[in-house]
């Protein structure tokens, strides 16, 4: 048995005789002694010398030992100051005030000092009990205050990233409660140098810090990637290999990336692991699934990881539209799932497309009986391709040592022509030189076609014209793949040449490629046509650029661009 | 107990039962439940039929068992998910990593 | 005549408890009841009968005189109900009682001294 720790107590009694015999029995045990002949003074003497303990008269002059108790009490607070009472009263009603009044215990009188030390020790234990229950409480509260620090920085940091995108570009339409980076829900958004947007929507494993902190990285892979004119396969592998690098094995992101093209009138789509997102053909009011077909990022090492994506036609006004588990995962109060069901009925009830949000906000709240905060949706449409383009990448130098008389040649063959993208890099090289870079846009999208064209028209040998329509659209990609994996040889040979000229510069472009070639004249004279899906790549490069011309055979491609410096 | 195992006799295989609702509250025991045995099974075998509800922390656990079992050397079966595991699972593709039935 | 009115157990556990403050105990006591007996010999008021009986059984019990604090116990339940009468005869008994069993405490005092 532990030995009893000393204690002060109070002893609060008017008869003398008792009042000297109590405090030498309590002193006999250990204990330092207060005493009190009334009410009055013990709420004195607790208030100067707050005592462990109280024993209490029940019946005293000035005021009586219940309202002195009930003083004492409200003194105390949140501790317990165990106040037992002494009383030689008999009836149970008596005995019943003493408790009511805060009392904890009684003792009668005579006193049995045996009793007494038993007590004593019984009521400091819970005397004790509460402390630590108080000390934990106040422990508890402190570190929720941290936690809750943490989070606020965290989310301010992040929503710095999280706004270098475009998600107020005109075409995107967007649902995200305020704490969905605390939900793990992503959402990112950017211009490719060449006009094109890719859009993401994640959701992380878990909640809370754990779920934020894994976003950080990659929405700077996104951003990042996404800015130099990186495809979506490329950003994809980036990110997984990032996330499987570093979180820990049982955390992985569920997610949808889009790539939509406004020139090609097209959106490559990858789904891992997300609920289905729909794209809306508005001519035929199709809504056309697009589910997940691969495992979530972060989980396969980067051998295994699998970027292929699907691609599907758009005209204009079609709208792709995506949204995180929280809608489908909704429950009423029998712990019913709104489901995929509910979602389809809203879909074929859904009269004004613009509406859409409400429309499914308004299901939910019926559903559920009130609204969920962890929600995102998001809607991107393809609107005609005259859209201003995200800012321009940020250089640090002063353009004092900027090359401006040179050329490079590059030949890109057979498997690596598989896995390697250059645009990138010879974007990056381009935009070295100052006075091009107002132009990257043009650059980039006049590169990537050229060297598409070189890649799938003039290696592989694909033909364009069968993109006409969504089928053809799914089996030319297709064919593509496969030849792609096929592939042992060819090539694709870039050649950029830069001189001064007057009080600028020029740059000349060559592509060729080792394919077959084509009928230069022919292409040239078909009209331009907005509603055919493809064909039109020759236009924009005769548009962008100054001086297209095609030779050997359409093997060989060459174009220009001229600036000057700014006065 | 909803973790519950049983290694056959060999002490080949390792069966993991789990009941109720496989969420993060079962990270210890699932945990558990593997890790403490002295000899590595060749084979596991995952019971869901009493599972009710499966969330992304369930995955997160089946990925650590993957993992400590020898990742894509591992031989890990899913078996007797309901229809709604089985349509979680589908989703993230899990059967990419596991067998499921 | 003294075994029925004093427990001495009781005298014997307080001469342990106290050790050399017994004496000064023992003086209070006495003091207190010479006290008391007077506010109930003065008075004819029921609730200040009933409390001065209630605080004079405490003490009393504690120092182990069992039938005054038995006495005291019947004026402070019944002070109410009682004839002035009635009320004084209880208080003469009191009186008695506190007479017949003072000598035991000085005697009790007188041995502490001395040893």
């Amino acid at each position: 048995m532990q030995a009893q720790e000393p204690l002060t107590v109070l002893i609060a009694e008017d008869s003398a005789a008792d009042r000297l015999l109590l405090s030498t029995i309590v002193r006999r045990q250990g204990h330092q002694v207060l005493t009190a002949a009334n009410g009055a003074e013990a709420v004195e003497t607790f208030k100067e010398q707050h005592p462990d303990l109280v024993l209490m008269d029940a019946l005293m002059p000035v005021m009586d030992g219940f309202e002195a108790a009930r003083q004492i009490k409200v003194l105390a607070g949140e501790a317990l100051v165990p106040i037992i009472f002494l009383t030689s009263l008999t009836e149970s009603e008596a005995l019943a005030r003493c408790l009511e009044a805060g009392g904890d215990d009684f003792l009668a009188k005579p006193y049995n000092q045996v009793i007494l030390a038993a007590k004593i020790k019984a009521m400091d234990r819970l005397r004790r009990l509460q402390a630590t229950v108080l000390q934990q409480r106040d422990l508890i509260a402190r570190h929720h205050d941290y936690l809750l620090n943490e989070q606020r920085v965290a989310k301010a940091v992040f929503d710095k990233v999280a706004h270098s995108g475009c998600l107020s570009a005109p075409n995107i339409r967007y649902l995200q409660s305020p704490y969905a980076l605390f939900n793990g829900d992503l959402l990112l958004a950017a211009y490719t140098p060449a006009g094109d947007m890719h859009v993401m929507l994640g959701d992380f494993t878990g909640h809370g810090l754990p779920a934020a902190v894994g976003a950080m990285p990659l929405a700077e892979v996104f951003y990042g990637m996404t800015a130099k004119g990186y495809g979506l396969a490329e950003t994809l592998r980036e990110m997984n290999a990032k996330l499987k690098r570093i979180l820990p094995v049982d955390m992985f992101c569920c997610a949808t990336l889009l790539s939509l093209s406004f020139q090609s009138r097209s959106v490559e789509v990858w789904n891992g692991g997300m609920p289905d997102g729909y794209l809306h053909r508005m001519a035929s009011g199709e809504r056309v699934p697009l589910p997940a077909r691969h495992l979530p990022l972060g989980i396969l090492s980067a051998q295994a990881f699998d970027d292929r994506t699907d691609v599907y036609p758009m005209a204009v006004d079609d709208r792709v539209f995506l949204l995180s588990d929280g809608v489908i995962d909704t429950c009423d109060a029998n712990d019913q799932l709104f489901g995929v069901e509910r979602l389809q009925q809203v879909f074929a009830a859904n009269r004004e497309p613009d509406r859409l949000f409400e429309d499914i906000e308004q299901a939910l709240r019926d559903f559920r009986g009130q609204a969920r905060d962890d929600v995102s949706m998001v809607e991107v449409s393809l609107l005609e391709s005259a859209q201003t383009h995200g800012a321009a990448p940020v250089y640090s130098d002063s353009g004092q040592s900027c090359p401006l008389n040179w050329s490079a040649s590059f030949e890109f063959r057979g498997a690596t022509l598989r896995r390697f993208n250059p645009l990138p890099f010879l974007l990056q090289l381009l935009l070295e030189v100052h006075g091009l870079r107002a132009q990257s846009g043009a650059l980039y999208s006049v590169l990537a076609e050229l060297y598409s064209n070189g890649l799938e028209h003039g290696v592989l040998g694909l033909d364009s014209s069968l993109k006409r329509d969504a089928a053809g659209f799914a089996r030319y990609y297709e064919m593509r793949a496969a030849r792609l994996e096929a592939l042992q040889d060819g090539f694709v040979r870039v050649h950029l040449q830069v001189q001064p000229q007057g009080e600028g510069g020029r740059l000349v472009i060559r592509v060729e490629d080792s394919g077959k070639g084509f009928d230069v004249a022919r292409v040239m004279e078909r009209p331009v046509d907005n509603v055919r899906l493809s064909g039109r790549g020759i236009g924009l490069v005769r548009q962008l650029g100054r001086n297209a011309s095609w030779s050997d055979q359409g093997r060989s491609a060459s174009v220009e661009f001229f600036w000057e410096i700014e006065a | 107990m909803s973790v519950v195992t049983e290694v056959s006799p060999d002490q080949k295989k390792l069966t993991i039962a789990v009941k109720g609702r496989f969420d993060f509250g079962r990270h210890q025991e699932f945990r558990e439940s593997y890790e403490r045995l002295d000899k590595k099974p060749e084979s596991i075998v995952v019971d869901l039929k009493e599972a009710t509800y499966l969330d992304s922390s369930a995955l997160g656990m089946l990925l650590l068992l993957r993992d400590h079992a020898g990742g894509d050397e591992s031989d890990i079966r899913v078996v007797n998910s309901s229809s709604d595991v089985k349509k979680i699972l589908a989703i993230s593709n899990f059967d990419k990593l596991f067998d499921i039935s | 005549m003294t075994e029925t009115h004093i427990d001495r157990e009781a005298l014997s556990v307080l001469r342990e408890v106290m050790e050399e403050g017994y004496p000064e105990l023992l003086d209070t006591f006495l003091a207190d009841s010479e006290s008391r007996l007077g506010e109930l010999q003065k008075t004819s008021d029921a609730k200040v009968l009933s409390a001065v009986a209630h605080s004079f059984k405490g003490s009393a019990s504690n120092m182990g005189a069992v039938r005054l604090a038995a006495l005291c116990q019947e004026l402070e339940s019944e002070a109410k109900d009682k004839s002035p009468s009635e009320i004084a005869r209880l208080v003469a008994d009191i009186t008695g009682e506190f007479a017949d069993v003072r000598p035991v405490y000085e005697d009790e005092r007188q041995h502490a001294l001395t040893h």
